[in-house]
């Protein structure tokens, strides 16, 4: 991982002493506590899962199972419904994080203005990523309702293109809606936080620049956003650890039809409802190891950058 | 379970002390998950037990405390038969636990309660479709002698839902059956599905609605036409028969009445209660829907042009359809089977059959009830009833059911939306239903 790009400034350890040994002991004694907590909520649940993934459970004899190795993996990795669902779940992810960090960056800076009553704004702006996702989706299920949803209603009514089209219903549409629903509930998220980045941009900067006659737009591409990219990145990497687990929005909305079928939805019905525990838990399993490796990628590539850009810049 | 939810937000924050602290990390983990693999390889029980028997002659003397558990009582027909039963009874007491709020996650309660064989509950409210499922696991008492003392007063296709492998797992408490909702101002009456399609595509007001969303609703929609078209899913010895002319015709026919304007295509986004409420705009001819619908439709300005039918038949065979319902299952792990028998003996018997109709709108698996004056005052389409639920059959009956499921809607609904050719599909539905059989 990138944890040395990390940690700069930190001086390489000199010899060890056996001070150093018994501090280090110390150390490990005090942490040994937390560790211990970090491993029962989070390493033990997924040893387990990866146990039951290496296994199939009979849905025919109580309590018969049989140890298989890596066959439910093997098995998930020659099927389509894998392969289609992890394309669309990166479809999804893809649309709905660009769309929320565009419109999230946009709305972080309408928010860093100085304007009359923005402390109570920057707490309403939050009131979509507030809502359950299972009843935003049924908000948005009834708004693209056939014949009597507000969505439709407006379109045909104006004589716009859609106004006449099942949008649930359609390859695409189906997927536009989702994501829609998506980007609706967690921009304002991922605003926060390209916010919190902006404001500790110092205003010197920005004096500095104008004092050197630089447009608005020059200031906004060549110091805003080079000094907001930690904050992006950030953003970007909560956002799409979240869309690549995403569940609820196409079980309520399509139940996966239409090529909205996701990794976990696909998970959850081998796990849930066939009771095909061996093979849901490699599917999640798998799941799991996609997101893993994806913000492996962002820490490494993207994420690495984070201090460095903030110090060169300096 | 949410076995995949990942840690990341801790990793990258602690990354200060990582490289040290990880080794130890990791050997803990190792540790915890040698020490599961351990145990998780133990802690299943070997083989089915044999399953214990009901005793049709204990109800008589039970007493005690009766604990059945289920969903929502949205009607109020499970709270109110405990509070009737016990009323009766005087000396045992039942007592109605709502264990989720849709059929879904109760059928996710239940299990859970099986497997962990908790003695919570005595009874169990079970979907028709999960008999297999639950008997083949071993998680409930079996019944036979029970529904074979009281199978006189019975529906036979009801009594069919509670079967697996010639014993019987559950008693029928009530059922279901699809009805034709249709404006009897506008369309005719459906004699058959033919005409009902070309009825509904004569003019833009006469569409037929149903239940075209991709889930289990959908299966059922089909195997209606299905069945009534002759064709079936698995025969008796359970050798699968999909690949057939008759699922072709069924498909194609369906395929056909979304592209001539028979049905709108919104019906892909439709399940129970989007049609309902499609239908009451009053821009509908027909509507495919359970029998809870006719109390709601009789309070829309639609509830003096609106008629009952019940499923028409395909041309030339005869009219079918698909049993819903609701079973009442004994857990192998109740304390009180005693008091669950003497349970089961009030809420099937005739008299209280009577009040199902009446005070819930819920169907008898009494035939009597449908002819009782009292009954029909209430229910005045229960002759309707009655003959959609004697004509329809259960749904396949395998303990991998929801997987035959998911390959009977995914397919069909594949080619009502137009992505997959029938041919295609049929293949498809027909080896997915071979490999699900195959399940270990």
């Amino acid at each position: 991982m990138a944890t040395k790009t990390l940690q700069p400034g930190r001086a390489a350890p000199a010899k060890t002493s056996g001070r150093d040994r018994a501090e280090r002991r110390l150390a490990f004694r005090m942490t040994a506590p937390s560790l211990v907590i970090m491993a029962l909520v989070a390493a033990v649940p997924i040893g387990y899962a990866i146990w039951l993934s290496l296994n199939q459970y009979s849905v025919r004899t109580a309590g018969l199972s049989r140890f298989v190795g890596l066959e439910n993996y093997i098995n998930a990795l020659a099927s389509q419904e894998w392969w289609a669902a992890f394309g669309q779940t990166f479809l999804f992810a893809g649309l709905s994080v660009s769309l929320e960090l565009v419109l999230g960056t946009a709305m972080a800076l309408l928010l860093n203005l100085a304007f009359k009553g923005r402390a109570v704004l920057r707490t309403v702006v939050l009131l979509p990523y507030a809502i359950i996702t299972v009843v935003s989706a049924i908000t948005w299920q009834t708004m693209f309702q056939p014949n009597m949803g507000l969505v439709t209603n407006v379109l045909s009514t104006l004589g716009l293109p859609g106004g006449d089209v099942v949008w649930l219903g359609e390859h695409g549409y189906a997927m536009a809606v989702i994501v829609m629903a998506d980007v609706w509930k967690t921009t304002p998220f991922a605003a926060l936080i390209i916010l919190a980045g902006l404001q500790v941009i110092s205003a010197e900067t920005y004096e500095a620049a104008e004092l050197d006659g630089a447009s608005k737009w020059q200031t906004f591409v060549n110091i805003t956003l080079p000094l907001l990219r930690p904050a992006i990145v950030l953003a970007a990497i909560f956002r799409t650890m979240d869309a690549l687990r995403v569940f609820d929005l196409p079980f309520v909305l399509t139940r996966g039809a239409n090529g909205t079928e996701s990794m976990s939805m696909l998970a959850y019905t081998q796990l849930r409802e066939n009771r095909l525990v061996g093979e849901g838990s490699a599917l999640s399993i798998l799941t799991f190891l996609t997101v893993m490796v994806v913000s492996v990628i962002y820490v490494r590539f993207a994420g690495g950058n984070i201090r460095d850009v903030a110090k060169e810049e300096q | 379970m949410d076995l995949n939810r990942p840690a990341f937000p801790l990793q990258s924050q602690n990354n200060a002390a990582a490289p040290r602290n990880r080794k130890a990390l990791a050997a803990t983990a190792l540790a915890a998950a040698l020490l599961l693999s351990a145990c998780g390889g133990g802690a299943a029980p070997q083989g089915a037990e044999q399953a214990a028997a009901a005793d049709p002659a204990s109800g008589a003397n039970a007493s005690g405390a009766v604990n059945i558990c289920g969903v929502k009582d949205a009607s109020g027909i499970y709270k109110g038969t405990a509070e009737a039963f016990t009323k009766a009874n005087g000396k045992v007491t039942a007592k109605y636990t709502e264990i989720g709020a849709t059929t879904d996650e109760a059928r996710t309660q239940i299990v859970q309660r099986l497997e962990g064989k908790s003695t919570e509950c005595d009874l169990f409210i079970t979907d028709v479709i999960w008999t297999s499922e639950f008997a083949s696991q071993g998680w409930l008492l079996d019944q036979t002698k029970l529904v074979e003392a009281n199978k006189d007063r019975l529906i036979p296709s009801t009594v069919e839902t509670t079967k697996y492998q010639d014993k019987y797992w559950g008693s029928p408490f009530f059922t279901n059956a699809g009805l034709i909702y249709y404006q009897k101002d506008k369309v005719a009456k459906p004699e058959s599905w033919q005409q009902l399609y070309a009825e509904a595509a004569k003019a833009p007001g006469n569409g037929y609605v149903y239940q075209g969303k991709q889930y289990e609703g959908l299966t059922v929609n089909f195997l209606e036409m299905l069945y009534s078209a002759g064709g079936e899913v698995l025969d008796d010895q359970g050798d699968v028969k999909i690949d057939s002319k008759e699922t072709r015709d069924v498909l194609n026919f369906m395929s056909d009445g979304l592209k001539n304007g028979s049905a709108d295509r919104a019906v892909l986004t439709y399940n129970e209660d989007p049609a309902r409420l499609a239908y009451e705009s009053g821009d509908f001819g027909y509507q495919r829907n359970w029998p809870h619908v006719y109390r709601l439709l009789n309070a829309t300005p639609l509830a003096s042009s609106f008629a009952v039918a019940p499923l028409p038949a395909w041309e030339g065979g005869k009219a079918s359809g698909v049993l819903g319902g609701w079973n009442l299952a004994i857990s192998a792990h109740s304390t009180n089977q005693a008091g669950a028998v003497a349970f089961i003996d009030y809420a099937t018997s005739p008299e209280w059959q009577k009040h199902v109709a009446m005070d819930y709108s819920q169907a008898p698996v009494n035939e009597a009830a449908y002819s009782d004056a009292a009954v029909l005052q209430k229910m005045p389409f229960a002759t309707e009833l009655l003959a959609s639920v004697k004509g329809a059959k259960p749904r396949p009956i395998s303990p991998v059911y929801p997987q035959i499921s998911q390959a009977i809607y995914k397919n069909v609904y594949a080619v009502l939306s137009g992505t997959a050719s029938t041919e295609d599909a049929v293949q498809k539905m027909a080896e997915e239903i071979t490999t699900a059989k195959a399940s270990f």
